[in-house]
């Protein structure tokens, strides 16, 4: 097992490197001039040279990229073209909201999704599975940036039910940063009122952002359970009389478990996607804004260091994901 | 039982949600705005738009403008300045008053000094004000005594534009002491500088966070004693998003509204509309080279008689807009308000016949993305211009592409046609005469190809005349040669529109985008 | 898989039979069918999707105009239906391409094993392990926004789950009789890997096409959306979304056509998997 967590994390490093490769290969066929972006329409030519010399860009590339490697083998992901900033302190700057968003989009998608579909697989062809299936089915397929945009309208703007746009309202000001989540910092910092602003705003950008994840885990769910349901451990167990909650809880539940268990770093990858266009429509300041942001201003050292992070932490989901994997189920081992 | 626990909890959340602290609300200005192209606020840095909005309430200049007028100089740290001419230079000197810093300290010459010489070396996007139009160096600032400044210009450069710059935010005068004090690296305290403030301005900064907040304070040394005490700037991207929290009372300013938006706000009474003058012109650029299908003066003519520019000022803007033909936006000395071009497709075609191009051609119109001026969205404008040509038989085929690689492109004259807009760099006509007509000045006139030596000459000649009538002659003469073969087609020049709660009283905006916070009141 | 063991016609009519039995195929292929009908006759069925006439912008649905106009004065029934269109190549093009790629990946590791399989499934891994709409949009900025990089980013971040599901086929069949059989007798490994390995990846791989063809047009329109799309005019339906998503108070037509194209166009082809799959997949008849 330790061999095996061992030669997975050569793995991760491995394909952290393939991404950053990926990446440097993107940015080298960019067609516009990361320091006309930077530097804007009135720039002189003294300006871009400048800047090209400061940053490396006149560097050859092989060199650009050796330098970038060097630096990376610091710990350095290098300073980013739009901000001007370490781009390591953007993203400890930008990734907590991200993650917040992502996490309670995941417990949402969690709590919605499971019990939905065994709720649908104990009453299969019943009235709840077929309202569960058509939702999940609706679910799986409304373009997220649509729903954010109707929910706002509608959740917020007519009906104020929701607060609207970004983690906090603009009058209260954020507790001092300890961990970057204002959740957990109000907390720390006691500051109920915080507290409770930012639950209430997080609501609504984390269901939306978690309705697609949602959909696929409650089709997996049931699934998973109406293939553990027909098996004959289940059987014996309801013929010997033991009660159906218990069957279900103790029997069905472990072992469907174990497939949902898998989708979920792939559910984990696609929540940052999403994030893009949740965090656009919800003003919310996170890694999707970020990307989007240097993307489109030609940032490649900004949008390499975010791929390197992400690629990082898909790579130990997965690895975490397969670790969980045998430890609940004792017929896999890894060697 | 669970169920309740859970709507006891979630009701409870709501309440302390809401209870937000109403008192701070009154003497809280909220400002709901695109921020995103703020990078620093480093007055010697910071040159984007949103970066002048904030550092012009951080640091006092020298001199400024005050309310809309950008004519009259007024005092601000200086409280005299006098320019003399010394034959081989001008010599220009401040009296600075006797204030404060946020840190207490007094301002005094040395600041003065040790805020230009640091704006030169820094080499900010901006500081081509200072050493390429009013071409001073590391050393043109002298400390004549604790409140007496000097600063000596050579012949090559304009007395009453170096004053004119002086009101930018890379004028703002910095607390040597304390910047001093927080330099690492030689970087003249930049790094610090971005997020910390140490000026004499009306506010101070409390704390940016990022995509999300600007927060000011109120700075209790300053001479220019504010109304609020706190002001947030809260970055929204989405035109979307700024509407509903301005409804809901989230924000009580909001700048980017679309243009639908701000009619449907003007007409009601809890809010007010404050349209901003703007120096900016929204245009298309034609490249002229050889070989280009724009290089005949008559296909540029043609182009203009097909645009349909009261549509774009009065639907598409929605009237925030004053329909403009000629290179020198009003507002400023010279500015030509002839519009002798409107629709007219036949006289269009009969052009392009006599240009040989009876029957149209097809081209490629660069577009960037994101909004235009006015707020008008650049697929929409660019969409409208697209059918305003077809009916003309041009058939431009637009390629809409980030900002930067349309200027790589357009920088390098391998633009068809972009549409693009263009400010001055401070209120002259100059800021927009040479760029757009001198094609040695390797801007405007020369990315469009367009090289013709009388337009060259009229914008050099009038750039340097010191008498008003005969500037002004200059400047007709040169805007109606622009308006017959120039290679730009002028579209609009946007008004800037901002929406306010109808609380939010004195809010005043010049036409270079300043705003004096410490006058608004709610 | 298909069981060798029973003639694989009688295996076919079965599947037919189970396809053609579930509501949800029939839904699926009705939709599908409508969609395909309005992208062909778009046409002749709706009105010019770029002409404009500002006098009649933002007009809600009535007779004259079906879904109502947009900020340009457009019919969004006319945009929406020669969207059609669009999506549809999209969808179709990018799945195309990815399956090529990714089962030829696929094939090549899981037959040839070794230091093939080492090399093709680590490439394949690393382009899993980006966020998807992430790299698709850092493409599309690299290649510059226009409809056919579109289809090129999108097919970049579809390949890796087909080389994935291939090998995983491939690998699986290597040990079964016909194959070791086929090997006994010298038969080449090229010859091994398209006679045999490939027929039986094809099942999976057509299930596993029919969703994705949904999931390309859903991320396709969502690079549009935020502005790495279709270029203007072009009624691309996620940029439809994204120029009248400010109006969304005063015309909610506008942006929700669009919107609702795009759900109804995803919900065929994942509705057209389920049946599919349900039809194909012997493991999951119930």
């Amino acid at each position: 097992m330790l061999n095996y967590t061992i030669r997975r994390l050569f793995f991760v490093l491995f394909v952290v490197w393939g991404v950053s490769l990926a990446t440097f290969f993107i940015s080298q066929v960019v067609p516009g001039d990361p320091a006309l972006a930077a530097l804007g329409d009135k720039a002189t030519d003294e300006m871009i040279a400048n800047f090209r010399v400061k940053n490396g860009l006149d560097q050859p590339v092989y060199v650009q990229y050796f330098t970038y490697i060097g630096r990376l083998l610091q710990g350095d992901l290098g300073t980013s073209l739009r901000t001007g900033r370490p781009i390591l302190d953007d993203l400890r700057d930008f990734f907590p909201g991200t993650l917040e968003l992502s996490a309670t989009a995941l417990l949402i998608a969690a709590l919605l999704g499971i019990p939905a579909g065994i709720l649908a697989a104990l009453n299969q062809n019943k009235a709840p599975d077929v309202i569960v299936r058509l939702l999940a089915l609706l679910g799986g397929a409304t373009p997220i940036y649509w729903l954010a945009i109707l929910l706002l309208e509608f959740l917020h703007n007519k009906l104020r039910l929701l607060p609207g746009p970004g983690r906090l309202d603009a009058y209260l000001i954020a507790p001092p940063r300890v961990t970057g989540f204002v959740g957990l910092d109000a907390l720390f910092a006691g500051d109920w009122q915080v507290l409770g602003d930012s639950l209430m705003h997080i609501i609504l950008p984390a269901f939306v952002l978690g309705a697609f994840s949602s959909a696929l885990l409650a089709r997996m769910t049931r699934a998973a359970m109406l293939e553990t349901l027909s098996q004959d451990f289940i059987r014996t167990a309801r013929s010997k009389g033991v009660a159906e909650t218990r069957v279900v809880i103790k029997h069905a539940l472990r072992n469907a478990f174990l497939p949902v268990l898998t989708v979920l770093g792939g559910v984990l990858g696609g929540l940052l996607s999403g994030a893009v266009l949740t965090e656009t429509i919800f003003s919310w300041p996170g890694i999707g804004r970020y990307t989007t942001d240097a993307a489109i201003s030609l940032d490649f050292p900004a949008v390499m260091g975010v791929t390197l992070l992400a690629g990082m932490a898909y790579s130990l989901i997965n690895l975490f994901t397969d670790l969980l994997y045998a430890l609940f189920d004792p017929r896999i081992t890894y060697a | 039982m669970r169920k309740q626990i859970g709507a006891v909890v979630i009701l409870g959340i709501g309440l302390l949600a809401v209870g937000v602290a109403q008192n701070s609300r009154s003497s809280t200005l909220v400002y709901g705005g695109d921020f995103s192209d703020l990078i620093s606020l480093d007055p010697g840095i910071s040159y984007e738009f949103s970066g002048g909005l904030i550092t012009d309430n951080l640091y006092e200049t020298l001199v400024k403008f005050e309310g809309e007028d950008l004519s009259t100089l007024k005092p601000s740290i200086a409280t005299r300045w006098t320019t003399k001419d010394a034959g081989d230079a001008w010599k220009i000197t401040f009296t600075l008053r006797n204030q404060k810093f946020s840190s207490g300290n007094p301002v005094t010459a040395d600041d003065v000094v040790y805020t230009f010489d640091r704006a030169i070396a820094l080499k900010g996007n901006g500081s081509f004000l200072f050493d390429e139009v009013a071409n001073i160096k590391i050393g043109s600032t002298k400390a004549i005594n604790k409140s007496t400044v000097e600063v000596t210009l050579p012949k090559t450069a304009s007395p009453a534009a170096f004053l004119n710059l002086l009101t930018f935010n890379i004028g703002g005068i910095v607390d040597s002491v304390v910047v001093k004090a927080k330099a690492v690296n030689n970087d003249y305290g930049s790094a610090w500088l971005k997020r910390n403030s140490a000026g004499s301005g009306p506010y101070v900064l409390n704390r940016w966070d990022q995509n999300q907040q600007v927060v000011l304070d109120a700075n209790p040394n300053s001479r220019l004693l504010p109304k609020l005490s706190r002001i947030i700037l809260r970055e929204m991207k989405e035109a979307n998003t700024q509407k509903i929290a301005l409804e809901s009372n989230e924000i009580d300013i909001a700048e980017n509204l679309t243009p639908d938006m701000v009619k449907q706000k003007a007409a009601d009474s809890k809010f007010n509309v404050y349209k901003a003058d703007s120096l900016r012109l929204q245009y298309l650029g034609m490249n002229t080279g050889a070989g280009s299908p724009f290089e005949d003066a008559k296909v540029r003519q043609a182009v203009r008689w097909a645009l349909d520019q009261d549509s774009m000022v009065n639907v598409l803007a929605g009237g925030n807009a004053r329909k403009v033909q000629t290179i020198i936006p009003a507002g400023l000395f010279g500015f030509n308000a002839a519009t002798p071009y409107s629709v007219n497709p036949e006289k269009a075609k009969a052009l392009l016949a006599s240009a040989g191009k009876p029957n149209g051609f097809e081209f490629e119109m660069l577009v960037p993305q994101g909004s235009c001026a006015a707020g008008v969205p650049c697929s929409d404008l660019a969409a409208k211009i697209q059918s305003d040509l077809a009916k003309i038989g041009l058939k431009a085929n637009i390629k809409q592409i980030v900002q930067s690689e349309l200027l790589g492109i357009y920088r390098a004259q391998k633009a068809q046609m972009v549409l693009v807009g263009w400010s001055p760099d401070f209120p002259d006509p100059d800021g927009n005469a040479t760029p757009m007509s001198d094609y040695g000045a390797k801007s405007l006139a020369w990315r469009n190809a367009w090289n013709n030596p009388t337009a060259s000459k009229l914008a050099q000649q009038a750039a340097l005349e010191t008498n008003a009538t005969k500037r002004a002659a200059l400047y007709k003469q040169l805007t109606e040669l622009q308006l017959e073969e120039g290679p730009f087609a002028i579209l609009y020049q946007p008004k800037v529109p901002v929406t306010l709660s109808a609380g939010v009283k004195s809010y005043l905006r010049n036409a270079q985008g300043q705003v004096r916070f410490e006058k608004i009141s709610k | 898989m298909l069981n060798v063991a029973q003639p694989a016609k009688k295996q076919a009519s079965k599947a037919s039979k189970r396809f053609w039995r579930n509501p949800a195929s029939i839904i699926g292929v009705i939709l599908l069918l409508l969609l395909v009908l309005v992208a062909v006759l778009a046409r002749v069925i709706s009105p010019d999707p770029i002409v404009q006439d500002l006098a009649q912008r933002l007009q809600p649905p009535s007779s004259q105009h079906l879904l109502g106009t947009d900020q340009l004065g457009r019919s969004v029934w006319g945009r929406v239906a020669h969207g059609a269109a669009l999506s549809l190549q999209v969808g179709v093009v990018v799945t195309l391409i990815s399956v090529g790629v990714g089962v030829l990946i696929g094939l090549l590791a899981g037959t040839f094993g070794g230091v093939w399989d080492n090399v093709l499934m680590r490439i394949t891994d690393i382009f899993f392990a980006f966020p998807s709409l992430i790299l698709a949009m850092a493409i599309a900025a690299a290649l510059g926004p226009s409809l056919t990089n579109t289809i090129i980013a999108v097919a970049v971040v579809s390949w890796p789950s087909y080389a994935r599901l291939v090998r995983a086929e491939a690998m699986a069949l290597r040990e079964r009789e016909f194959v070791e059989a086929a090997r006994a007798i010298g038969t080449s490994p090229v010859s091994i890997a398209l006679r045999h390995v490939l027929p039986n990846t094809l099942t999976p791989v057509l299930i596993q096409a029919s969703f994705d063809v949904g999931q390309a047009i859903l991320t396709a329109a969502g690079l549009s959306f935020i502005g790495f799309g279709a270029q203007p005019p072009t009624p691309e339906w996620g940029a439809m979304v994204s120029e009248t998503r400010n109006f969304i108070s005063e015309a909610p037509w506008a942006s929700s056509a669009p919107a609702i194209a795009i759900l109804l166009a995803v919900l065929s082809f994942n509705l057209l998997g389920d049946g599919l799959r349900d039809a194909l997949d012997p493991r999951n008849t119930k």
